[in-house]
């Protein structure tokens, strides 16, 4: 691998802040997309920043029916956690579905949502959470919704020199399904078709939480937010599941690759809507 | 998992000590301790390291080569062009051991002029690391003036196509012509015509190409490289220029063939290099190297038209078989050859014509791979099979009863199989063997596919294959064996010592072979087209009989009985129903050593011989003989989105006698595992000849979580021309896996996807044609006539 830069291994955050306000510093965590970029030149930072010892920047705590997630946190970490095994089970199923086990132990939360990829299998759990994203700089920090953090195709808002610090979501109330399914060529290791991750909770006969956040069809992860709108304060009547899961696929906007066809990933979104919601409506019944 | 079942063995039945044991692999603890040097883990003093410029397109001129900065770059050792090598070419036809006249296939060493495929080699480079041959590569400048290229073989075959190289894009035709096809047809209630077709596929080795050469004090260019063949030392000298003696190849442990290293990969940029540089050179493919530094599975297109009778007897099979040979011609023919000769499967078809042709496109070129054609040939006949048992409604396993060859049988070329023909009894074992039947579970809907195969074991006959091996025994009773036989991973190696201690009656802690080294191993040929046991195994039974005999003739005159009498096992010598009149191995062995008996054995086994097929009919005999078997599966298929799994797949093969059961096993579940790959995720795609599937995030072998556990259920016939009567079954394990599977899906969903993969957008589109009532089948489809 032809690539020169300097590495430097922080053991604080503020270190790892001010080593990442140069010119040309990019942070390390898992390294799993990072350095497959700098092998294939698509990248040519001056300076890696690596988290590793960064240890304030990983870990999962609950408080108050918060749940908040250090951005260093591997995937590993996530899916062997009983809090998220209950706070967010859409997580849980996304780790397993993740790349491979050697992958999952090195990935973190905070490089996938980074990296932009339309195919990151933890934003559209975290989508359907409402997560927010906090991200911190020598400058300060901030709040968003993760959902205001991607621009565009590989783009978001982070500045060069900010790290995700966290992402925290409210825990979903007691009687709601939250749910992923991974779609993809094969059942390891593979780049995904189409990923959904629904949120539904239901009270009295109808649904007083619908979120649907769709992976790889568009250039970012995105919610469906009309499906999610004729959901909400309605009995989950299969019709009208039918109808969302039909306005769900036509707010995707997916592209032909040599994975699969625009036109089969929009088919998909109807399909894998419509069976998360209709699975959940079933368990709430 | 394995059931060896009860057998009717054709051979007397006879006690084996060593053979058909599941005995701990010669090359396992090595392997399993990490103590294996692989080919890329050798290092040299003074070692420089290699790399290939490859063009980016696929059909241009090459209008200008700078390599002058890269040259300038300190550090940099040699930078080599097709300017540096005047007129030298390199071979691309089957290595052969017998001196057959090859084919004219030679080709470009590096690109002169003309590019024709996405990948040809422009430029080596040796540097001084491997980050300043990759900076040296950047530096090279170069132009290339597109060209009009060819990527389908059928347009390839049109007036006006652009010509990849010579006249004609046409590099092979087969035909086989058999009884009386007309009247075949005439007598048939049925006729069924439908196309298959098969996809480019990677062989997915786990350890990339990689070699070190050095020039030695004798002017002996010596390469150590991971490869399946060994004597590819003579095509690579005529490459570089010098005599055949001055290249010696030397193997390793092989992290994986499937063909992918029949043909010379490395060798001859590395022999280039040494002998420019003067200091040894290392050459490691990266995987994306790798994926465009070798030749691919052929796409085939065959065209099956089938005449049945009501009773579901085949009286005519009409085949029309075209494979795209890519830019180069490689191992077409022979590929092609095999596909012909495979065209009607285990099936008796009196009424046969074959039409076969492999043609020239700017895709990448296309060679040898597991299966080699006859692979192709099965995902034809045995869908095709289906296809006739539905139009019938006949079961499925019942039609083929009614088709099977039987032993002594003559098979396509009219040719007759030597051994035994068991493919029923295979094909009803392993589709019992699948149990209850499923019910639907929501979108998921089960299915089940059965196929069975003809695959042949040992080279075409016409090629007059031989095989060297030498057996001796140590003066403290300790055994070795020299063979030339790489080992590329199904314990080749292994088999050998079973073989020679089993005659010899030591135990495997008493063996060592040597193998793999061209110049000081007996040459015992290539190890593919299933031969490496039956070939160089009955080398290595012949020499370690021959010992046997005179250490047997020495025991005889010390117990003063008669050869007949005495027994060799587990290191003991003993006279037969006497126990008490018994010594160690060894002491015999010292005997024979204080008498100057000759206590080693030079052997060659000869394949038989024949002339080449019949041009005009493709009649006589074309490879030794034959494995017969079959795979069952059951898939369920989420009818939603399309996916589809392995529930099951569970194999039945005679493979003649085991040797090592155990090995056995491991090829017929890495071949599950590689056919489950060809029927549903894999894919080599190229877009007007430039690869799309560059890596392995593209490029989808199955993983742990896609195969399931695959049962083995091994037949031992006895009747394999093999030693002891085994038969081979490393090609034929994969051979029937990717139609049962494609069978299966159709049981399940009612629809066939007549192109491979079967993804899972084909199956939703299938499935949604199905729903809308249109005849929109994804391959050309066909029309069943009275």
């Amino acid at each position: 691998m032809d690539a020169r830069f300097d590495l430097e291994m922080p053991e604080s955050c503020e270190e790892a802040l001010t080593l990442l306000a140069q010119d040309g510093a990019v942070p390390l965590a898992g390294g799993t997309d990072l350095i497959v970029d700098l092998r294939a030149r698509r990248r040519e930072p001056r300076l890696l920043v690596s988290l590793d010892r960064v240890a304030e920047l990983r870990g999962i705590a609950a408080k108050n029916g918060r749940i908040e997630i250090g951005g260093r946190t591997t995937v590993t970490d996530l899916v062997r956690s009983p809090a998220i095994a209950t706070a967010a089970p859409s997580l849980v199923q996304a780790g397993m579905a993740f790349a491979g086990q050697m992958v999952r132990n090195a990935a973190t939360v905070a490089g996938n949502i980074a990296s932009g990829s339309p195919a990151a299998d933890l934003v559209p759990p975290l989508l359907s959470l409402d997560a927010d994203v906090t991200l911190i700089s020598t400058r300060g920090e901030r709040t968003m919704p993760l959902a205001a953090f991607f621009i565009d195709y590989r783009k978001n808002a982070g500045q060069s020199d900010e790290l995700i610090r966290t992402i925290s979501w409210q825990r979903p109330p007691e009687r709601a399904v939250n749910a992923f399914y991974k779609l993809a060529r094969r059942k390891g290791d593979a780049i995904t078709v189409t990923g959904v991750a629904v949120t539904v909770a239901i009270e009295g006969g109808r649904c007083t939480r619908a979120r649907i956040a769709l992976g790889a069809v568009a250039p970012t992860i995105l919610r469906a937010q009309q499906a999610e709108a004729m959901l909400e304060g309605k009995a989950l009547t299969p019709a009208l599941i039918e109808a969302a899961a039909h306005e769900a696929a036509g707010q995707s906007r997916p592209i032909d690759d040599i994975r699969a066809s625009a036109e089969y990933r929009r088919h998909m979104v109807k399909v894998l809507t419509r069976r998360l919601v209709s699975q959940a409506a079933e368990r709430l019944g | 998992m394995t059931d060896v079942a009860e057998t009717t063995a054709t051979l007397p039945n006879v006690v084996y000590h060593q053979i058909g044991k599941p005995l701990v692999r010669t090359d396992a603890p090595g392997k399993a301790t990490g103590k294996t040097p692989y080919a890329g883990d050798y290092v040299m003093p003074g070692m420089v390291q290699a790399k290939v410029l490859r063009s980016p397109q696929a059909s241009a001129r090459l209008v200008r080569l700078d390599v002058e900065r890269a040259r300038a770059l300190p550090g940099v050792v040699c930078v080599l062009t097709a300017r540096e090598l005047p007129d030298r070419l390199a071979p691309t036809d089957i290595p052969g051991q017998t001196g057959q006249a090859r084919l004219k296939t030679d080709q470009q060493i590096l690109v002169r002029e003309r590019v024709r495929y996405h990948g040809e080699p422009l430029a080596l480079i040796a540097a001084e690391s491997t980050d300043i041959a990759e900076h040296a590569m950047s530096l090279i400048d170069y132009e290339l003036a597109p060209l009009p290229g060819v990527f389908d073989p059928a347009e390839a075959m049109q007036p006006g196509a652009p010509l990849v190289q010579g006249e004609d894009n046409v590099v092979a035709r087969h035909v086989i012509r058999k009884g009386d096809i007309a009247g075949g047809f005439a007598a048939a209630d049925l006729v069924i015509e439908r196309t298959y077709r098969t996809q480019f596929i990677e062989h997915a080795f786990l350890e990339p190409e990689v070699g070190l050469a050095w020039v030695d004090e004798n002017g002996v260019v010596n390469i150590r490289v991971s490869t399946q063949v060994i004597e590819h030392f003579r095509f690579i000298a005529d490459a570089i220029g010098v005599a055949h003696n001055k290249v010696r190849i030397m193997g390793a442990l092989v992290g994986g063939g499937f063909g992918g290293k029949e043909d010379i990969t490395v060798e001859v940029y590395l022999a280039l290099l040494a002998k420019h540089t003067g200091r040894p050179v290392r050459l490691e493919f990266s995987r994306e190297d790798s994926f465009m530094g070798h030749g691919k599975r052929h796409p085939f297109a065959l065209t099956y038209k089938t005449g049945i009778k009501r009773d579901g007897t085949i009286t005519a099979l009409d085949a029309r078989i075209l494979s795209d040979a890519g830019a180069y011609v490689y191992l077409s023919p022979y590929v092609l050859l095999y596909a012909a000769v495979a065209a009607p499967g285990p099936y008796r078809i009196d009424n046969l014509n074959v039409e076969a042709a492999s043609v020239a496109t700017n895709n990448m070129y296309t060679s040898a791979f597991r299966g080699f054609g006859a692979a192709q040939a099965c995902i034809a006949y045995e869908q095709q099979m289906d296809e006739i048992a539905d139009a019938l409604k006949l079961d499925r396993l019942e039609l083929r009863r009614r088709n099977y060859l039987k032993t002594g049988d003559p098979i396509a070329t009219g040719a007759t199989v030597p051994s035994a023909i068991w493919t029923e009894r295979c094909a009803d074992l392993a589709w019992q063997a699948l149990g209850e039947r499923k019910e639907p579970d929501g979108p998921l809907r089960y299915g089940r596919g059965i196929a069975a195969y003809q695959q042949s074991y040992g080279r075409l006959t016409f090629l007059h294959d031989t095989s060297e091996a030498w057996v001796g025994v140590e003066v403290d009773g300790t055994v070795i064996v020299r063979s030339g036989v790489t080992d590329i991973g199904a314990g080749q190696a292994s088999a050998l010592a079973q073989i020679a201690i089993e005659i010899l009656g030591v135990t495997m802690d008493n063996v060592v072979v040597y193998n793999s080294d061209s110049a000081v191993t007996p040459l015992a040929g290539t190890t593919t087209a299933t031969r490496a046991l039956y070939m160089t195994g009955n080398a290595v039974r012949l020499a370690a009989e021959a010992v046997r005999g005179r250490l047997l003739a020495r025991a005889a005159q010390a117990f003063q009985t008669s050869a007949e009498h005495i027994e060799l096992a587990n290191n003991r010598v003993s006279v037969l129903d006497n126990s008490a009149r018994a010594m160690p191995f060894a002491e015999l062995v010292k005997m024979c050593a204080a008498d100057g008996i000759q206590r080693q054995e030079l052997s060659i086994f000869r394949a038989p011989f024949s002339d080449k097929l019949d041009p005009e009919t493709g009649q006589g005999q074309a490879h030794p003989d034959y494995t017969y078997g079959a795979h069952a599966i059951e898939v369920a298929v989420d009818t939603e989105t399309g996916e589809v799994s392995i529930v099951q797949s569970i194999a039945c093969h005679d493979v003649g006698q085991c040797i090592n059961p155990a090995a056995v096993e491991g090829q017929i579940e890495g071949g599950a595992a590689q056919g489950q790959g060809y029927a549903l995720s894999e894919e080599m795609i190229y877009r007007d000849g430039k690869l799309m599937t560059p890596s392995f995030s593209e490029y989808l072998i199955p993983t742990a979580m896609d195969v399931p556990k695959v049962k083995s259920i091994i037949l031992e016939s006895r009747s394999g021309l093999g030693p002891f009567g085994a038969k081979g079954i490393g090609e034929p394990s994969l051979t029937p896996v990717a139609p049962a599977i494609a069978n299966a899906v159709v049981d399940a969903i009612g629809v066939r996807i007549y192109d491979l993969p079967i993804t899972p957008e084909k199956v939703v589109r299938a499935l949604q044609a199905l729903d809308g009532g249109s005849e929109t089948k994804s391959g050309d489809g066909g029309t069943v006539n009275r």
